[in-house]
């Protein structure tokens, strides 16, 4: 299915870069179909044609052309066609001069040479013999092309003017009234469709070629409309503005900063409501005053029990046997001992404790702590008051190198509980 | 060959993550999400609106094995759900009550007290909507198109991954991926759109009660259609376009004329060649601050209801394009070469999220010549016989070519133009509004555009479709018999006027 589709296209370029090939490689192979001279014979420019004369020759020899221009001109009983040069080259002889008639169809008028051929050293084929060619070797001739399924852009680049070889073709369907009635009119029989050069979807006749053919429209006209029509039944594809690349350079930027301090804040706000609480009751009950730091201490101290492991943490040699064994989901110690210490800071507005009063409140961003702007202080609040600490809401935030997340905000997680749960039991 | 390719491919990603050193407590999460990877898919098609699952049926009967991902809950995407089928289930019925309001008495019928029902005119448009999105789950499992109900994003150039709807997610692998995302409705800058007084087409289908006025931002052919709506039910509705002409501009400019003094007569406002410069929505009813587009005069319009109706863009978001470097143009458009391919050839786009007109049967017809691309090398859309349809009353519709683009084209054209007020069934039928116009070619009278205006325009437009594909003559049309006495007959004497002379006329 897809592998059909790729291998046709594969087969299309194969093809592509076999007629580069051919073109570069002429000069070294000796294979008639790589000489350097071609024979032109005469076209057959319908299927029902056998002889024709040439009318004029539009070339001369020696004079180069290239692909879409007419060579000469050829007479049939019926009609006379232009005859267009599929490539590029060069006349390089011209055997049967204007005027000659009655030639069959295949006899050779002439020789062509590749484009840059040196005509003087041109080596001029044999004639191939007037055999009248089956039509499979014509069609092969004329489309080298032919076997490699065409990618469809081929189709509408087509040229202009349709090459006459392929012009003619037979209406199987039945003919448009328009045609029909125009043909009635005009006393034209059947045969006379064969001469007209139809332009429309799967060379469909149209109106436009009958006019063309009895000279009320000019002849070129109903091919220049198709090509017209064509054209429009594409999307347009062209002049395709691309979206400026905005965001990419946002997103290139995100990951620079990140990568520089290796290291992530995890913050998680924490009520000190019921620490204060505890501390009141036991002011009042046991006359001893517990300052916060205390109850944080501890409560920093049970958290760090048994943290799961850093992603960072590279298991020991043992533990890799444990676990190709299997016995790491067995065995139940699993976490290591932490040893975080949070950084503590009052949410703006949040009313300090009392007997932290003196202490200066700081005005705090939350998101500067997200983003890991404020300055770390977190090893010294053990040993004076912390700044800013507030008596209900503080953002507790630790700073951990990358991968250490999940342990960090299992910490965090675990003191949140110990101290707005049930922090009597840290001191009792 | 390509499977010999890209199996090794699909194991070496997987290993990948086996050979990682991760230990053992982070492991196991990965390797869950992997759990429910399912097999490589020959197809897998991103977006169950109408370009996705018809591209998905499609393939189901090519014989390929298809997925669909959709994140709505239900298949047929804008068109079936929120789009051309409820749309069309409102105008239908609000027209029906309209004429019964205004136009019996002269036909002979009299009619006691008539009362609009907005619940059951909305109940009534739902079950159409459901049966259709059902059916198209029906097709699905009839063509064996697996289909995912979850939110799709791209993992790798082959990996998608899908945020399932019902929880968790799932990775699904693809040789080839059709991204056929859709669009949505363009917000108005300054305005936000809350689905209730500031909306889309979406809030215009569902709103719950008949708003007293109503102001559209937009004349084309989405807000004209939602104004015929709530116009018919008794909005005042006021639309306001920054052009000089309704209809968008693909429209033919005499068509766009008559339109808009059909709609006119019908109680329809229009302020043209009008800018909205802002809007206000914290009062009671929203303001809206108006200009003349050329500078000028300004204005402030009142409205209970403001319908942002500016057109559609793409809608890729959350997709993961970046993930995978896909490019877009500078309107959102994903960009594609002839045969859908994006730089990542197995990766095709279809639909809205892409090039082209945004129409539901253009979307249709990308479907299956995306299919056939895949499946055989070669597909076919032809972009110029792509017919367009709005469907107020009288309907406008057109295909090929407008008299503007014809005329700046260069071409030399004849026109032909046959009055419905002449044609025999439309007299009988007491509904004479509008005209069919032709523009052949003048050499060779092929026929380049066809534009309808009136009862049915979108069913005759088919023909003029058809001519078109078949390259046919204006003259092979108004050869053809039709059948007497139809509304058809105006296409063939259109036709007939425009190589001679037309009979009845």
């Amino acid at each position: 299915m897809a592998s059909f589709a790729t291998v046709c296209r594969l087969s299309a370029r194969l093809t592509a870069k076999q007629v580069r090939q051919d073109a570069t490689a002429r000069g070294f192979r000796t294979s008639a179909k790589c000489l350097a001279a071609q024979n032109f014979t005469m076209p057959a420019l319908s299927p029902t044609m056998t002889e024709g004369n040439i009318a004029k020759w539009s070339v001369k020899e020696g004079d180069s052309f290239t692909a879409g221009d007419v060579l000469l001109e050829v007479e049939t009983d019926k009609a006379s066609m232009d005859v267009e040069a599929q490539d590029d080259g060069i006349m390089a002889k011209i055997f049967l001069g204007d005027g000659s008639k009655g030639i069959q169809v295949g006899t050779r008028i002439g020789v062509l040479a590749e484009s840059g051929d040196d005509l003087s050293s041109l080596e001029i084929p044999a004639e191939e013999g007037p055999a009248k060619p089956s039509p499979k070797q014509e069609a092969s001739k004329s489309e080298p092309q032919a076997e490699a399924p065409k990618p469809s852009e081929s189709k509408s680049s087509a040229a202009p003017s349709r090459q006459p070889s392929e012009s003619v073709e037979k209406q199987t369907y039945p003919l448009l009234p328009s045609v029909e009635h125009l043909m009635h009119e005009n006393g034209l029989d059947a045969s006379a469709i064969e001469k007209m050069t139809p332009t429309g979807p799967n060379n469909r006749l149209l109106k436009g070629d009958v006019l063309a053919y009895l000279g009320s429209v000019s002849a070129g006209y109903p091919a220049e409309l198709s090509n017209r029509i064509e054209k429009l039944s594409h999307l347009d594809l062209s002049n395709i503005k691309l979206a400026a690349p905005a965001p990419k350079p946002a997103a290139k930027a995100a990951p620079i900063p990140e990568s520089i301090p290796q290291d992530v804040d995890i913050a998680v706000p924490i009520s000190m409501k019921a620490v204060v609480e505890v501390q009141k009751r036991i002011q009042s009950s046991l006359g001893v005053f517990m300052p916060l730091s205390t109850f944080i201490a501890r409560a920093t101290d049970v958290a760090n029990d048994d943290l799961p492991r850093s992603r960072n943490y590279k298991p020991t040699a043992e533990e890799l046997f444990n676990q190709v064994l299997g016995l790491d989901k067995v065995a139940s110690t699993n976490g290591t001992r932490g040893s975080f210490l949070p950084q503590i800071t009052a949410l703006p507005g949040a009313s300090p404790v009392a007997s932290l009063a003196k202490a200066p409140t700081k005005k705090v961003d939350v998101i500067d702590f997200l983003s890991g702007k404020s300055k770390s202080s977190a090893s010294s609040f053990t040993a004076k008051p912390v700044p800013g600490m507030s008596a209900s809401i503080n953002i507790f935030s630790v700073k951990v190198p990358k991968g250490d997340e999940k342990r960090a905000n299992a910490f965090l997680q675990r003191v949140k509980t110990v101290l707005e749960g049930e922090p009597g039991r840290l001191v009792l | 060959m390509l499977r010999s390719l890209q199996l090794p491919r699909a194991a070496t990603a997987r290993s990948a993550f086996k050979q990682s050193s991760l230990p053992s407590v982070i492991a196991p999460r990965l390797r869950r999400s992997y759990a429910t990877e399912s097999e490589e898919k020959d197809l897998v098609i991103i977006g169950g609106g109408v370009a996705g699952y018809v591209a998905a049926i499609k393939a189901g009967q090519e014989g390929l094995k298809v997925t669909c991902i959709e994140k709505r809950g239900t298949l047929g995407g804008t068109c079936l759900n929120v789009g051309c089928i409820p749309s069309k289930a409102l105008l239908n019925n609000s027209h029906l009550y309209h004429q019964i309001l205004h136009d019996t008495k002269n036909r002979g019928i009299e009619v006691g007290d008539v009362k609009i029902n907005l619940e059951q005119l909305m109940k009534s448009k739902d079950t159409a909507v459901s049966g259709l999105t059902k059916g198209v789950e029906f097709l699905f499992k009839k063509n064996n198109v697996e289909y995912i109900k979850g939110t799709a994003s791209f993992a790798g150039e082959h990996e998608i991954t899908v945020n399932l709807t019902e929880g968790g997610e799932k990775t699904v692998v693809g040789k080839n991926i059709i991204i056929a995302t859709g669009s949505e409705a363009t917000p108005f800058p300054g305005l936000e759109i809350d689905e209730k007084r500031i909306i889309t087409s979406t809030g215009a289908i569902a709103l719950t009660k008949v708003p007293e006025s109503m102001v559209v931002i937009g004349g084309g052919i989405i807000g004209l259609e939602m104004g015929s709506v709530w116009s018919r039910l008794g909005s005042k509705v006021t639309v306001v376009e920054f052009l000089g002409q309704i209809g968008g501009p693909g429209m033919d400019a005499e068509v766009a004329k008559a339109a808009q003094k059909v709609l006119k007569k019908q109680g329809i406002d229009f302020k043209l060649s009008t800018k909205v410069m802002g809007g206000d929505a914290s009062g009671e009813k929203v303001k809206l601050q108006v200009e003349a587009a050329k500078g000028g005069k300004e204005e402030t319009l009142d409205a209970d209801v403001v319908l942002v109706a500016i057109g559609r863009r793409p809608y890729t978001a959350g997709l993961g394009l970046e993930n995978i470097g896909l490019e877009t143009d500078d309107k959102g458009r994903l960009v594609i070469d002839s045969e859908y391919r994006t730089k990542i050839p197995h990766i095709r786009v279809i639909g809205d999220c892409t090039f082209g007109p945004m129409l539901a049967h253009k979307a249709e017809e990308e479907g299956v010549a995306v299919v056939e691309y895949i499946k055989k090398g070669y597909g076919h859309v032809n972009y110029g016989a792509i017919p367009s349809v709005m469907y107020t009353h009288p309907e406008v519709a057109w295909v090929g070519q407008n008299e503007q683009e014809v005329k700046a084209s260069g071409v030399k054209y004849k026109v032909g133009n046959f009055p419905f007020t002449a044609n025999s069934r439309a007299k009988t039928n007491l509904d004479t509004e509008g005209f069919v116009k032709i523009i052949a070619d003048a050499e060779t009278d092929r026929i380049l555009g066809v534009h309808i205006i009136g009862a049915s325009a979108g069913e005759l437009i088919a023909e003029g479709t058809l001519a078109i594909e078949y390259g046919a003559s204006s003259e092979d049309v108004g050869r053809t018999s039709h059948a007497h006495p139809t509304l058809s007959e105006a296409f063939k004497e259109a036709a007939m006027a425009t190589y001679g002379k037309a009979i009845h006329f």
